[in-house]
Parts: C-alpha cells; structure tokens; sequence
C-alpha cells in the first residue's frame, strides 16, 4: 500500500466562488443584500414584510428571493405586499445555495431594487454550511422554540452577525426569558449583535434595520 | 444533514481526478479533512460515502476524516492561530468562538470551513 497526497480540488470552495459571484453581481447593481435563517415559524416573512414597509417609507426599493422546500406560499405574501419577488423550490434539499441563488438573480430584475431579502429554507443546521454571497446574515428566533435555541444550535450562532430574537411579546405566555437567549449567543458570537422584535406589532424593526447597517 | 450531497461532490471530484490521472491499483482509502465549522455527521459522511461509491471504481474504499480545528486571523493585533473555545457545562460540544484570542477583536476564518480530499491510499495490484 502507498500513499498520495495532494489536492483533489475543496467541494466547498466551489461554493465559496459561487458566493463571491453573486456578491460582484449584487454590488454591479448597487444591491444590498440580507440573507435570512431561522427555523420553521420563527416569523422570517412577517419580519422582511416589516423591514420592506420601513424600507420603502425611506424611498429604498425592497424585493425578496423565497426559498423553500416546495410550495410557494411566501412568495405570494411578498407579491401581495407589492415586492419583486422570486420563488426558489430545493426540491428537498435543506437549504439555500449559492449555485441556486446564482441562478435566482440571473432571472430577478436587480435593476429595480436597492435591497433584497434572501429568506433561506427553515433550518437552523444546514444553511450555515453554505454562504450565499450576501452582505448580512441575519438569523430569527422565537421565543416559542424555546430558550435554548442557541445552546442547540451553537456553530450557526457563532457564525451569524445579527440575530433577532422574535415575538417577544409573547415571551411570557411560553414562559421564556429572551435575555438567555441573547446571553448565550453573545457567549458563541460577542462580536454579534442581537435584537427582541416582535414582527407583528413592529416593535424592534428599526433597530434591527440598523443593525443589519440600513 | 447535506452529507450525501457533499459526499457525491467528493466522489464525483475524486472520479474525475482518476480519469485524468490514472493510478495502477485499487484506491483502499480517502483521506478527507473536514472543517470543524461545517455541521457535518462523520458516521453519514461515511454511510453516504459507502452508499454512494458502490458499484463505481471506488467501491469498497474507507473514507478517512480529519477534523480540522478552527483558526482564525485578527486584523487589528495580527494574531494568527487557534480559535479560543467555550466549554463551559451544559454546551456539550466545544464550540469555538470568533472573537480573537488575545485583543478580543473581530477576527476572519482562516481554516476549519474546509471539505477535502487531501490524499489516497492505493493498494497495488499483484
């Protein structure tokens, strides 16, 4: 037996390429882009309408790529909301990526946006493997997973710029303490920032606007 | 849990690597180093492995894993090394954080997002 080393080519790398593309892409537009994570239910379309109308109020021009397993459910609440949008199905697959994204933006009229959200599959696990070449990584919580949504999950948090911890208002009904959780992330991430919203009656969005850097 | 998708894209990799460079034996072992940063399973990297090579050239062959640590550089004190760790109870795992180690500055990841194949073990045909 003998051995050969060498390199047989990284099969992220190809990823992390196809990151930095659709990165010049979005900057050749003047975009800004937020690429937002959290799990199932955690409140990721109702927190991008929100940030949308804020946006908009500025005069930005807001659009958002949805990314799902299947159906296309927040794609019809963007369109609702009058935002450009685009549908992307994985067909299964647990998350975004960038070869995927790549493909969206060829097809979404970048020209007619100043932001765009990318709201990745619900997952807390997968979709930190897979840069896709946006500015920002945002990751939402909400309280009704729990307060150990960190602790569960800790290389994606410490991994993630912002965090919005979500439907703080109905902390208490679930008997969750939001600042735990935000303890246990500044632990993994002190350079992170965090931030308790509650999308549905506002509350929060304008800081967290401006701790995505808008 | 994207083990079988990154398992292919190692195979697929490592096939085309073998039609451009043939060797004269039977590939026995692949060794593979893979970033700690990545949420990869070993055991289904390598069940997927398994699954995915039978039939092929590579079939039968071990998939070998080294873990790489993270490291990190901070670009305001210039320090270059390991990750500081939080192994505090109840977090379970070791989990690095990326903060720098000596000013507690920002810092970039330099290695431990990395997924691959850095060399074979071939056994040689009598």
């Amino acid at each position: 037996m003998h051995d050969i080393t060498g390199s047989f080519g990284d099969v992220l790398q190809r990823q992390l390429e196809l990151a930095s593309q659709n990165f010049a892409l979005l900057k050749q537009h003047g975009v800004r882009a937020v690429n937002v994570m959290g799990a199932i239910g955690s409140g990721k379309t109702e927190l991008i309408l929100r940030m949308a109308e804020k946006l908009r109020e500025r005069g930005l021009r807001v659009g958002a790529i949805a990314g799902d397993v299947a159906g296309d459910d927040d794609y019809q609440r963007f369109r609702a909301a009058g935002l450009p949008a685009l549908q992307i199905n994985t067909g299964d697959q647990c998350h975004l990526d960038a070869h995927q994204v790549g493909h969206a933006l060829e097809e979404f009229p970048l020209g007619e946006v100043d932001v765009l959200f990318i709201e990745n599959v619900g997952n807390l696990v997968c979709p930190a493997d897979f840069p896709l070449g946006a500015d920002v990584d945002l990751v939402v919580i909400s309280v009704t997973e729990g307060d150990d949504m960190v602790r569960k999950h800790p290389k994606m948090f410490a991994q993630t710029d912002v965090v919005a911890i979500n439907k703080v208002d109905l902390a208490a009904f679930v008997g969750v303490d939001p600042e735990r959780i935000a303890a246990d992330y500044r632990k993994v991430n002190p350079h992170g920032r965090v931030v308790f919203t509650a999308a549905k009656s506002g509350r929060g969005v304008e800081e967290l606007l401006s701790a995505l850097g808008f | 849990m994207h083990e079988y998708s990154l398992a292919q894209a190692l195979l697929s990799g490592l096939q085309e690597h073998l039609r451009q460079h043939p060797i004269p034996g039977r590939v026995a072992k692949v060794h593979v180093r893979k970033g700690e940063l990545l949420s990869l399973s070993e055991w289904a990297l390598k069940e997927a492995w398994r699954i995915l090579t039978e039939g092929t050239e590579l079939s039968g062959s071990e998939l070998v894993l080294e873990s790489v640590p993270v490291r990190v550089r901070c670009p305001s004190c210039g320090y270059e090394g390991e990750a500081r760790y939080l192994t505090e109870e109840g977090w379970h795992i070791a989990v690095p954080v990326l903060s720098c180690p000596r000013c507690r500055g920002p810092v970039e990841i330099t290695e431990g997002r990395d997924l691959a194949i850095v060399g074979l073990s071939i056994e040689e045909r009598l």
